[in-house]
């Protein structure tokens, strides 16, 4: 099932918690919201959901207005931050609480009702566990109990906030590649929210970066990486070295380099999106710490000078803190064999040159 | 409650949480029913003390609350009071002590004899005291020979006192320091305090609302105690007669003005009772709201 | 009993542990004690005759079963009155929720006579009572409405510190998982108050059967129609019947020790369903 969202605005108080918010998820894909705390991303979780209803605006589902369907009746399955199983029913009974409390003529046969269970809980991986109490399940234990409760009432949708949140690292890991393989499985309409810009990029198809109750960038994962639209997106997506400086005959010029860059675009007015040639224009030059070439002797190209003032190897990418000449700090990535074939020390004068930077006009 | 309509119908604690709301009729009709319950079973009964107190006016009461007798009372009061709550704000504090900062066996045992006394009824706990002082009792013969007179007299009236109220400062402070653990005093031994420094400058700064807490509790109670009074005090008008006593003197008289009068004192000691407690609860409730505030600023920043 | 393990850092420990002991021991235990040593005083068919004469055997069954319907009412108002205290916003809110605790800061003998006065024939609510052909004061009715007066905070108190904790999103994911309100209220929310609930029924229990100065007023005090247990004990000592006393308040202790032993268990009960 599709989901649009025209133009939904939410209010508590008087924080803007969603301004505005138009998007559509096509059926079957697996759209992640990612964002800082505060950004509204569960918020427009909870509004499609029905657990919030929205100031303004409507919701879409499969192009029929379910703005104002009670949360009951709008069959999306929703999985919650912190799972809130029924702690005094067992991992069995929780998964059969929506099929349960049916009305009597929808409601599915003692055994039909058993047979779903089980289905879902081998689904799940926890064929074993039915009889178990959620107090005596494991972290993720608990969030595939909440994952196979949801999927019980067969949802058109599937909801969920912060699906790893709670987790810790590793489990995390395991259970991000189980969801993708299980979404491929199921193929249900699914949205997750997220705050880790590495769980939004490898599980989504699609990742919509938020802020402030906006909407960033909405793409492909590979889109919003290499082509963030704005500051904003290329500062959440990993880190980057900032430079004040200006674009001049096509080249983005900053401290005493230099340097051709493939791509532009402005922050504020689309319309200045293009400079004329050689007129000076102050912009902000990003470049990412993995983008830097470090050389040791000055080899031609164009390179800013720097001081190592800090060498962390731990890793098969070797992180590097330096100081330009201007005074600012910089860092830098490159792989350990590279590392090791400079011989970097720390005080060591070194020369840098970005392989790829991008522009945004003040 | 009409008037409020409006505020009413569309407010629920959860605000626009969809899915913890109860029905409109819902929520009228269990407001109505828990409002009504309070009203008859609490607010009733305490007009209707200010109501009799009061009607024959201001003069009625204050020659109610004049009368010798009453006054003796009111002095026997305090005086029990004044002697049962200091002697268990040290017991409370010694127990809770010794409960929350150490290991020892027996310990739950020792916690369950604490609270014993709520659990005796205040008629059997006055008993007590008549089987171990009386005439008849253990100790009888030999008091009386010394011409010691507890029960029957002021003495016994203050030990029934100090017995009834021995749980409230403890049982306030135990889970307190419980929960508070040793680590702060201990931290106080490691930077050269005494013993009774890390007391007074560490512990008794963080215990000291739960502290006044129990003691008001344990306060009103003293003030209060009815049934094991009653056993002990032998109703000497002018001698041994305490507020409660002299109220049921008084309304099985059929003086309602004056029984009613000096059931109004005790109400209005009940209600600053209830405000103090409210507004140490309150207090703790805003304290502990900055530190999680405090705690998801940091985490946001972070 | 006073063993420490080794490692103590703190002082202190025999001075607290000593003087709590000494002066439970001194207040306490001896006078309980005593009244233990009383009753060994008498023989065993002595002991039997006191405690299952027909007035005793009635006293008893007045307390519990009086006591068992106030804290049964209770259980049903206090639930209403701590979820309207917790979930809605109402006017006066706040007050009434202060005023739960009046009981606990009441003396009783002023309950009793605001109680009686109330509800005697012809007092404001005795009057209405008495048209509708009810008699509540000096009737087994009026020990009830005395009990459930003293014993009104416990239900509250104890459910609503729980139904405030909550968590709202495990409503939430019932309605999401198409529950109708009510369902969520019978399977959801009830099973996790539940264990607080009984907890707060046993010790409303437990207070209304050692209640005496609340009571006395109202019930009249007629042997064998409204005359409770601690009534019965005050009337034996008052006639100088210190073994028969004695023998009707140990049958008592038992009880209300009896009851400590089930609020414990139940408290471990909730305690740990609190996961």
């Amino acid at each position: 099932m599709s989901i649009e969202i025209q133009g939904v605005t939410k209010v508590f108080g008087d924080f803007k918690a969603l301004d505005r918010i138009d998007l559509t998820v096509p059926s079957g894909e697996l759209v992640a919201l990612l964002g800082p705390s505060g950004s509204g991303k569960t918020t427009l979780l909870r509004v499609i959901a029905g657990l919030e209803s929205s100031d303004e605006g409507s919701i879409l589902f499969d192009g029929e207005d379910a703005t104002t369907r009670h949360v009951r009746e709008r069959g999306v399955g929703f999985v919650f931050q912190h799972y809130a199983l029924f702690r005094h029913m067992s991992v069995f009974e929780n998964v059969a609480f929506g099929l349960r409390v049916r009305p009597r003529k929808l409601r599915p046969s003692r055994e039909e009702i058993r047979e779903r269970v089980m289905k879902l809980l081998k689904l799940v991986q926890l064929e074993h566990l039915g009889k178990r109490y959620p107090g005596q399940l494991s972290g993720g234990q608990r969030q595939r109990v909440a994952l196979a409760r949801a999927l019980a009432v067969e949802p058109k949708v599937l909801l969920l906030d912060e699906p790893f949140g709670a987790l810790d690292a590793r489990v995390r890991q395991e259970l991000r590649s189980w969801l993708r393989r299980l979404h491929d499985e199921i193929h249900v309409t699914s949205v997750f929210v997220t705050h880790d810009q590495e769980e939004a990029l490898e599980v989504a198809d699609r990742v919509v970066v938020m802020s402030g109750g906006r909407i960033e960038q909405i793409g492909t994962p590979e889109e919003v990486f290499h082509h963030p639209a704005n500051e904003f997106v290329m500062h959440f997506l990993g880190n980057v070295n900032v430079f004040h400086g200006r674009v001049e005959g096509g080249k983005a010029v900053f401290g005493d380099v230099a340097v051709e860059h493939a791509e532009t675009a402005t922050t504020a007015r689309a319309s200045d999106a293009e400079p004329l040639d050689d007129e000076a224009k102050p912009a902000k030059v990003f470049i990412r710490p993995h983008e830097w070439d470090i050389a040791v002797y000055r080899n031609g190209r164009p390179a800013m000078e720097a001081v190592v003032i800090h060498v962390n190897a731990a890793g098969p990418v070797v992180k590097v803190s330096l100081l330009s000449e201007s005074g600012e700090p910089v860092h830098a990535e490159l792989p350990l064999e590279h590392y090791r074939s400079l011989e970097l020390r720390t005080g060591q004068r070194v020369y840098l040159s970005p392989r790829k930077v991008k522009v945004f006009f003040d | 409650m009409a008037g409020a309509a409006g505020q009413f119908g569309g407010t629920n604690k959860a605000g626009g949480r969809v899915g913890t709301r109860d029905p409109l009729w819902m929520r009228w009709s269990l407001t109505i029913v828990a409002v009504g319950f309070l009203a008859l079973m609490l607010v009733l009964p305490l007009v209707i003390v200010f109501a009799t107190a009061f009607s024959k006016g201001w003069a009625g009461f204050a020659a109610a609350i004049a009368e010798s007798e009453s006054w003796s009372a009111i002095k026997l009061t305090l005086l029990a009071a004044a002697v049962s709550v200091p002697l268990n704000i040290v017991f409370g504090v010694a127990a809770a002590w010794a409960i929350s900062k150490f290991e020892f066996r027996g310990k739950d045992l020792l916690i369950t004899v604490i609270d014993l006394p709520f659990s005796v009824s205040p008629i059997i706990a006055g008993m007590l005291f008549v089987l171990l002082f009386g005439a008849q009792g253990w100790l009888g013969p030999w008091l009386a020979a010394r011409d010691i007179k507890i029960i029957f007299a002021v003495p016994g009236i203050v030990l029934a006192t100090v017995f009834v109220t021995v749980p409230f400062v403890a049982r306030e402070l135990i889970p307190l320091m419980q929960s508070q653990g040793r680590e702060e005093e201990e931290a106080a031994l490691s930077l050269g305090a005494s013993g009774w420094q890390a007391f007074f400058r560490v512990t008794i700064p963080n215990i000291k609302w739960g502290l006044i807490y129990g003691v008001i509790l344990c306060n009103a109670r003293a003030l209060g105690e009815f049934g094991a009074v009653s056993v002990v005090s032998g109703h000497i008008q002018g001698v041994t007669n305490t507020m409660p006593l002299q109220i049921e003197i008084l309304y099985n008289e059929y003086k309602f003005v004056p029984a009613f009068a000096m059931a109004s004192l005790l109400v209005l000691m009940a209600l600053l009772t209830l405000v103090v407690k409210h507004g140490i609860e309150w207090r703790a409730a805003r304290s502990h709201a900055q530190i999680v505030d405090e705690t998801v600023g940091a985490a946001a920043t972070a | 009993m006073a063993r420490v393990k080794r490692h103590r850092v703190l002082p202190g420990f025999g001075l607290t542990c000593g003087y709590t002991l000494t002066y439970l021991g001194l207040i306490v235990l001896i006078p309980l004690a005593t009244l233990f040593l009383k009753t060994s005083s008498l023989t065993w068919s002595q002991f039997w005759t006191t405690v299952t004469s027909e007035r005793a055997l009635f006293a008893y069954k007045l307390t519990i079963g009086a006591s068992f319907l106030a804290a049964l009412v209770n259980s049903v108002f206090g639930l209403i009155v701590a979820w309207a205290l917790v979930r809605y916003r109402f006017p006066g809110r706040a007050i009434l929720d202060a005023l739960v605790d009046l009981p606990f800061a009441l003396p009783t003998a002023v309950a009793g006579i605001s109680l009686c006065a109330l509800y005697a024939p012809g007092g404001w609510l005795g009057g209405i009572l008495q048209k509708a052909g009810v008699q509540a004061a000096y009737a087994p009715l009026g020990v009830v409405i005395a009990m459930v007066f003293v014993s009104l905070p416990f239900v509250v108190r104890t459910v609503q510190p729980v139904l405030a904790d909550l968590d709202q999103e495990v409503e939430e994911a019932s309605a999401s998982l198409g529950a109708r309100r009510w369902q969520t209220l019978r399977r959801v929310v009830f099973p996790s108050v539940l264990p607080s609930l009984l907890t707060g029924l046993a010790l409303a229990f437990g207070r209304s059967l050692g209640e005496f100065g609340s009571i006395v007023f109202i019930s009249g005090n007629m042997p064998g129609r409204t005359e409770i247990a601690s009534l019965l004990i005050l009337t034996r000592l008052e006639e100088f019947d210190y073994a028969g006393a004695t023998a009707i308040a140990v049958v008592m202790l038992g009880l209300s020790f009896g009851m400590i032993f089930v609020i414990n268990v139940l408290q471990s009960w909730s305690r740990r369903g609190a996961v």
